[in-house]
């Protein structure tokens, strides 16, 4: 905490920030090149032998175009927004409960429900799909949007219980007994004291929700098969073939992207380190 | 009226007995302080009382209602926990203001409220600071006025002073005692700190393995230690001890220990006639223990004593002689500070008879003050 405001010798501080560009180029270099072929013509692409140039000859958004007035691009990329948003929102509401109470409270067989919780994931994605799938069918809840949130719930649900218990049961008790002197019944000191200093841990928890969803690919394929609207991007993606151009590619890869740093962002201002500072000594 | 009665206490933490048949009686609007050493049971019972640590033995009235099975959030108390417990995420504003919400308190009310604690309290600027940035003393100033708002028929402060530097416990004292002046509550005040207990609280509790050894004012815990554990505890630099067998002595009574025969005052000599040959441990506060060059007139029931001095501990304003009798025995005690003395120095001194506590051998009690030991 101390030490972000401590001056730094110059021959320290030279050497941080060359680790601190290395580190950007590292991170950034793939994402510049995403962006450039996506903006590219296809004179900057195909440069008979000439060296590709750093920046495109004639940018031009003309692939972006292209896709968002394609009707099944569109569809296809909100369907995964969709898809996302209604199982980051359903895992929350199934796993905060569940976090909190397996967090706070000493009930019997805990160990048992954890491991029976954590055992959804101890199988390959390929090896639990078909008899997942085949439940689903039989609910009728194949090709229809809430199977596949439902199924992505399933995949991301220990994961959310498992975040959030460790956010849950790092606030100290006594925060919630000081609560409840003070005449805050179980539900006031839930909302009041106990979600609220929970909620960078669940915050991570829902930028990793977001992501599986998003990139989720056999469940989806498999719940979705045959109902090309309902279809997510990871399928649309599966359909596309090689030969398109790399301009085209660039800018879908772009498009998966966006959503997902949009949302990280959004949600990493709740994230803020060391929430609980100040309370106990 | 908030008058605190535990009847007989019990509690366990499986095996291990923490509070054993433990009785406490406070009087509505006392200052009184839990005071023991380490893991005695202070902040268990403090608890117990809480409604945060069940019951298991015994009963619980508070202002003549029946405590038991009430749970914490219908108790109408107030705890400041030894560890602050201030709720992080929320201003100092929101902190002290959580239990009127609670409550549905209205706005004017509140605002009146928090006007008048930020006064008291003196944290007025701080309402919007977050308790990550204020120091430590201000955020237990904000616990206390988290508690105080709301009125309670009961204090509950389990340590509340425990981390702060002397100077700052200094002030955080008078400023308690100033509040409970001021509020007139109830309050219970936890502490293994014995100075701190000795200047608030108008009774001290000191309690041993989770039993009350004495209840009583700091006076008469200082000066009429009811066991020998009280003795050990109260008072510092501790006493010194010394095993003893009661005796007349030409006409006077006393105890014969390894560095001679002690006399005590008439009064209490006069009763040790029935009491000849009983085994006893005799303790003498280093404050009761004089430099002879210093006392012009003399008791006949003083008993002089020669010392070697071995070393001279500076405490400020006085300092503690360790001395050696000729057979050895050392003995501790006080001078005042511009005494020039020296390691091999020999010294002079008398104990005053008056201030020779007996306790017996075998039951650990005071021989005197208790009652059917005489
Ligand atoms: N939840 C618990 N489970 C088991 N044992 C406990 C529990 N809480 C306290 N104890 C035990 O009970 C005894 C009394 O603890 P307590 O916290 O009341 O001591 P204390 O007098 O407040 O000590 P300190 O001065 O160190 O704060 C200790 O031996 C402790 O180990
Ligand atoms: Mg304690």
């Amino acid at each position: 905490m101390q030490g972000k405001n401590m001056p730094m010798a110059t021959g320290k501080k030279i050497i941080w920030l060359t680790g601190v560009f290395l580190a950007l180029l590292i991170v950034l270099g793939p994402v510049y090149m995403l962006v450039k072929y996506s903006v590219s013509d296809l004179s900057s692409i195909n440069t008979g032998g000439e060296p590709i140039p750093l920046w495109p000859y004639h940018p031009t958004l003309r692939m972006y175009e292209f896709l968002f007035t394609d009707s099944q691009f569109y569809r296809v990329f909100m369907n995964s927004v969709i898809v996302s948003l209604f199982t980051v929102l359903l895992s929350l509401l199934l796993g905060v409960p569940a976090a909190y109470i397996l967090g706070r409270y000493q009930i019997p067989g805990r160990k048992l429900l954890l491991l029976a919780i954590i055992s959804v994931r101890m199988f390959p994605d390929i090896a639990s799909v078909i008899p997942i799938v085949e439940f689903f069918i039989k609910l009728g809840l194949h090709q229809t949007y809430t199977g596949v949130v439902l199924a992505h719930t399933l995949l991301a649900l220990p994961y959310v219980i498992f975040i959030g218990i460790g956010a849950f049961e790092s606030i100290p008790h006594e925060l919630e007994q000081q609560a409840w002197v003070m005449g805050a019944g179980k539900f006031q000191t839930f909302f009041k004291i106990l979600f609220p200093l929970a909620i960078p841990g669940l915050a991570a928890a829902a930028i990793y929700t977001f992501l599986l969803s998003w990139d989720e690919f056999i469940f989806s394929y498999f719940l979705m098969f045959g109902r090309q609207e309902i279809f997510t991007l990871t399928l649309y993606l599966n359909g596309i073939k090689y030969a398109e151009p790399q301009n085209l590619l660039a800018a879908i890869s772009v498009c998966l992207s966006v959503p997902v740093i949009v949302f990280s962002m959004m949600v990493q201002r709740y994230m803020v380190a060391g929430i609980s500072t100040g309370s106990v000594k | 009226m908030a008058d605190v009665v535990i009847n007989s206490f019990s509690k366990k933490f499986g095996s291990n007995i923490v509070i054993d048949r433990l009785n406490l009686q406070i009087n509505n609007g006392e200052f009184i302080t839990l005071l023991g050493p380490s893991g005695c049971g202070k902040t268990t019972l403090l608890r117990m009382i809480a409604g945060l640590e069940s019951i298991d033995g015994g009963e619980l009235f508070i202002g003549g209602k029946y405590y038991n099975n009430l749970p914490a959030q219908k108790r109408h108390l107030a705890m400041v926990f030894q560890s602050y417990a201030l709720f992080p995420h929320m201003s100092v504003r929101n902190n002290i203001l959580f239990g009127l919400k609670i409550k549905n308190v209205n706005k004017a009310k509140m605002q009146y409220k928090l006007t008048w604690v930020l006064n008291l309290l003196y944290l007025k600027g701080l309402e919007d600071r977050l308790p990550r940035e204020i120091s430590g003393g201000q955020r237990q100033r904000v616990a206390l006025a988290r508690a105080l708002v709301l009125d309670p028929d009961v204090l509950l402060l389990d340590e509340p002073l425990s981390n702060l530097d002397a100077a700052l416990r200094e002030t955080a004292i008078e400023e308690l005692k100033r509040i409970h002046h001021q509020v007139g509550k109830t309050i219970i005040y936890v502490t293994h700190n014995q100075v701190e207990a000795l200047t608030m609280s108008e009774r001290i509790a000191l309690i041993n393995k989770g039993k009350v050894e004495q209840y009583d004012r700091p006076k008469a815990m200082y000066d009429d230690p009811k066991t020998l554990f009280v003795a050990e505890f109260i008072g510092s630099p501790p006493m010194n001890f010394l095993e003893g067998e009661i005796q007349i002595q030409e006409g006077f009574g006393g105890v014969n220990t390894s560095i001679g025969f002690l006399k005590l005052d008439k009064d209490r000599a006069a009763k040790l006639e029935a009491m000849s040959g009983r085994k006893v441990i005799a303790g003498i506060r280093p404050q009761n223990i004089y430099f002879s060059e210093h006392v012009i007139r003399r008791r006949h029931t003083d008993t002089s004593l020669d010392l070697i001095v071995e070393f001279v501990e500076n405490m400020g304003d006085r300092s503690l002689v360790i001395g050696r009798t000729r057979n050895s025995i050392v003995m501790r005690f006080m001078v005042t500070r511009d005494e020039n003395i020296t390691s091999d120095q020999k010294m002079p001194v008398f104990i005053d008879g008056r201030c020779i506590h007996l306790f017996d051998t075998m039951s650990r009690l005071n021989i005197f003050n208790n009652d059917g030991s005489i």
